[in-house]
């Protein structure tokens, strides 16, 4: 006897198709040789129509970038009462402004980078663009990140070592998001820190040490087999270990995440982690960082799949799906 | 608890070091690629093969296999099939070039020949010449031979004859290994080079003694003005590189290549050692299609429709794009370029068009180092006219929308406002 039907959404209009739809395909295979009936859908005007017709017990979020990550197919999941993997809308909307999740690391005393955030009606109507010059004052000396508030796989973001290239890296950052993060570049290891809720509670697997060959890992390192190295477990100290992991933690809960996230770190010279950004929906690709991690602790990638499946059609009747919460 | 290196292709490593220096931008294969169903792309030059008569093609297609089966499904000749290089022999008369059917090699598409002449002449380190912006596919073909490419820029009169002197006068006699150029209707630049600069480059050449490759897919698709002779016809000692991918088909992989004696006896070795010899099955298709239909008036049909997508295109762009954009008003081929104020990035701005739906190729993928990158390439051949209209349209609300950002950084002095005078195409 076949098993219940997934949905598995993917595509989508974010910058981010191509890399949902890889993503998408190989979720679909998981499911499939795990017995579910499956439906691959792309977000198309008759989605809605499409999901009322065929009713999924659940539907498999694979969808990355604005749309899929931001809240609104969570939300819309909500009014129709579907269950869905991954966080709900509050944590997804949270995490995906990183300007917004920066401001509440800061105010629960996890570290993250210091920063300045300016949207582009700053400069278009208010002038902002004259006090770029205070910009060290606030977010530290050069080297310096500048990056889209809302935006995935690190699309926009360039790393400037000084003033002159400030406001080329915001004009490019601005072209991906109405806001800009100019942010303190922390010289250290990269780290991807995936959260996963399991029957015990929160399991955060072993950081993934992201090492660019060029230097930052941006959309070309991110996608490109060779161009970057990856260590799985992160080669680091037990006790900045032991940070990394209660920080994963904090930030999940904080955010409200629930089944999934995967939080950002870079490790300081002095061994503070400090938190970049979380991800309510990562990457299951061919290069991405959860399956990595999953792989690490002996979960397969149908191990992941079927244990975020799982987890969505349990909210199937408690009604946890339509508190918009955790 | 180990750790474990994560290896995605174990034989990662262990690749030919100038496969390094073959790069392709991720981001704009992604968006490239960008598959939605109601997205404009002005991304690839495809020429209009929905115009290309079916039913002949398939009749020829037939008739290679019926009657020359033999031929057609075996082994031929490294150099082509003499019925088709005579063929080619006529089509370059008609272009004002003389030659014989022994002077000339089939390829698989022009983009063979570029591979073959790279194979042949370059060793790593070497210097070569090109436009700047120039073929991607020309770049790729080159890179994997490791030389270091110098680009001239060009204006409206194609390459820029006087930099391209001062550029040799610099490397002195026999001091690159070629000067490579597209004359015609260039890709990306969409301009063409004047008969005058024709002449001067050749002399230049000749100075310098210098190969020229003259890379010609567009020659024929001109739209107004008169016949421009092509480099070949004014000296015998440039190659030549043709292609049936716009007269008929891309499908059909099939191109030439007219070279003096000695090189192409060292072309035909590299060729050997590529694929033996070409499609025979392809070639005898070729023949049929060009001795037993109306060719020319399909050619015509189809200059008529790119023509008329030109024109739309100009139209659209004069009407909505904003006073800091300037653009080429290509004469024929397939590609408008587009140059934006210094400080816009084209890579950003497809984020944003890519989102409202068109698409096109950012600028800095047609150079071999980070120029471009306030460019755009749009390809007028292949959307229908009322997707043109539409496109430009978006495009433009697009650009307006960096340009009023970009118009609070200039009024407050974070950088400076106009165009960059040198690398304009």
């Amino acid at each position: 006897m076949s098993r219940e039907k997934v949905a598995v959404l993917m595509g989508g209009r974010s910058l981010e198709r191509e890399v949902s739809l890889a993503s998408g395909e190989r979720v679909v295979d998981a499911l499939t040789s795990l017995g579910y009936r499956v439906l691959a859908l792309d977000i198309t005007p008759e989605l809605v129509e499409t999901l009322r017709a065929e009713r999924p017990d659940c539907c498999y979020i694979a969808l990355h970038g604005k749309d899929g990550e931001d809240g609104t197919i969570q939300e819309l999941l909500e009014f129709l009462g579907i269950p869905y993997t991954g966080p709900g809308v509050t944590a997804s909307a949270l995490a995906w402004d990183k300007a917004v999740a920066k401001r509440l690391f800061l105010e629960n005393d996890i570290p993250t980078p210091p920063w300045v955030t300016l949207t582009a009606d700053a400069f278009k109507e208010a002038g902002a663009a004259t006090a770029l010059d205070l910009i060290p004052s606030v977010a530290g000396d050069y080297p310096l990140v500048v990056k889209p508030a809302k935006q995935g796989s690190a699309l926009g973001l360039n790393r400037i070592d000084e003033a002159s290239l400030l406001a080329e890296a915001l004009l490019t950052a601005l072209g991906y998001d109405d806001a800009a993060i100019i942010e303190k570049w922390i010289d250290g290891p990269e780290l991807a820190v995936s959260v996963l809720n399991g029957l015990g509670g929160i399991e955060v697997l072993p950081p993934v040490e992201i090492v660019a060959k060029s230097g930052l890992f941006d959309f070309q390192a991110m996608y490109t087999q060779g161009e970057t190295d990856y260590f799985v477990p992160a080669r680091l100290q037990m006790s900045v270990f032991a940070e990394v992991e209660r920080l994963a933690r904090k930030v999940h809960e904080l955010l409200g995440c629930r089944d999934v996230s995967r939080v950002d770190m870079v490790v300081g010279a002095d061994g503070t982690p400090y938190v970049l950004e979380c991800n309510t929906s990562p990457g299951m690709t061919q290069t991405s960082l959860l399956p990595m991690a999953a792989k690490a602790v002996g979960l397969s990638f149908q191990d992941v799949v079927e244990r975020l499946t799982q987890a969505a059609l349990s909210r199937r009747d408690s009604g946890t799906n339509f508190n918009t919460g955790v | 608890m180990g750790t474990a290196r994560v290896v995605f292709d174990r034989w990662d490593g262990r690749y030919a070091e100038r496969l390094g220096s073959v790069r392709s931008s991720a981001v704009r294969d992604l968006f490239a690629a960008a598959s939605r169903s109601d997205m404009i792309s002005f991304a690839g030059g495809m020429p209009e093969v929905r115009q290309v008569p079916t039913e002949a093609v398939a009749e020829a297609a037939r008739d290679a296999i019926l009657h020359e089966g033999a031929a057609a499904l075996q082994y031929g000749s490294s150099d082509g099939r003499p019925q088709l290089r005579t063929i080619i022999v006529e089509l370059m008369a008609e272009i004002g070039v003389r030659l014989g059917a022994d002077e000339l090699v089939v390829t698989a598409g022009a983009q063979q020949g570029l591979d073959l002449l790279a194979k042949t002449f370059l060793d790593p380190g070497d210097v070569i010449i090109t436009e700047g912006p120039t073929y991607v596919g020309a770049l790729q073909a080159f890179s994997a031979y490791q030389p270091q490419v110098i680009c001239i820029p060009m204006d409206d009169d194609g390459m820029r004859v006087d930099l391209l002197a001062d550029e040799l006068a610099r490397l002195g006699p026999r001091g690159a290994k070629f000067i490579y150029t597209i004359p015609n209707f260039q890709n990306p630049g969409g301009v063409t080079l004047t008969p005058e600069r024709r002449r001067r480059l050749l002399e230049l050449a000749r100075e310098y003694d210098i190969p020229v490759i003259e890379d010609d897919p567009y020659g024929r698709l001109r739209f107004e003005g008169g016949h421009v002779k092509p480099l070949r016809a004014l000296d015998d000692e440039v190659i030549y590189l043709g292609t049936f991918s716009k007269i008929f088909a891309p499908g059909l992989r099939l191109g030439w290549m007219t070279a003096p004696r000695p090189i192409l006896a060292k072309v035909l070795l590299t060729k050997q050692a590529a694929d033996l010899c070409g499609s025979a099955f392809a070639q005898v298709t070729a023949e049929r299609y060009f001795t037993g239909t109306r060719w020319r008036k399909v050619l015509q049909g189809l200059t008529r429709t790119y023509a008329e997508r030109r024109d739309v295109m100009l139209e659209a762009l004069d009407e909505h794009f904003p006073p800091e954009a300037r653009w080429t008003r290509p004469e024929g081929g397939f590609f408008v370029w587009v140059e934006l104020p210094e400080f816009l990035d084209a890579n950003a701005m497809l984020a944003e068009a890519v989102e409202n739906g068109v698409t096109f190729v950012p600028g800095d993928g047609f150079f071999p180092d980070e120029r471009g990158c306030n460019c755009m390439r749009l390809a007028f051949c292949y959307a229908s006219p009322d997707d043109i209209r539409e496109g430009v349209a978006r495009l433009a609300s697009v650009l307006e929308d960096r340009l009023e950002l970009y118009r609070a950084f200039i009024a407050a002095g974070a950088i400076s406002g106009g165009l960059r005078e040198e690398g304009a195409a």
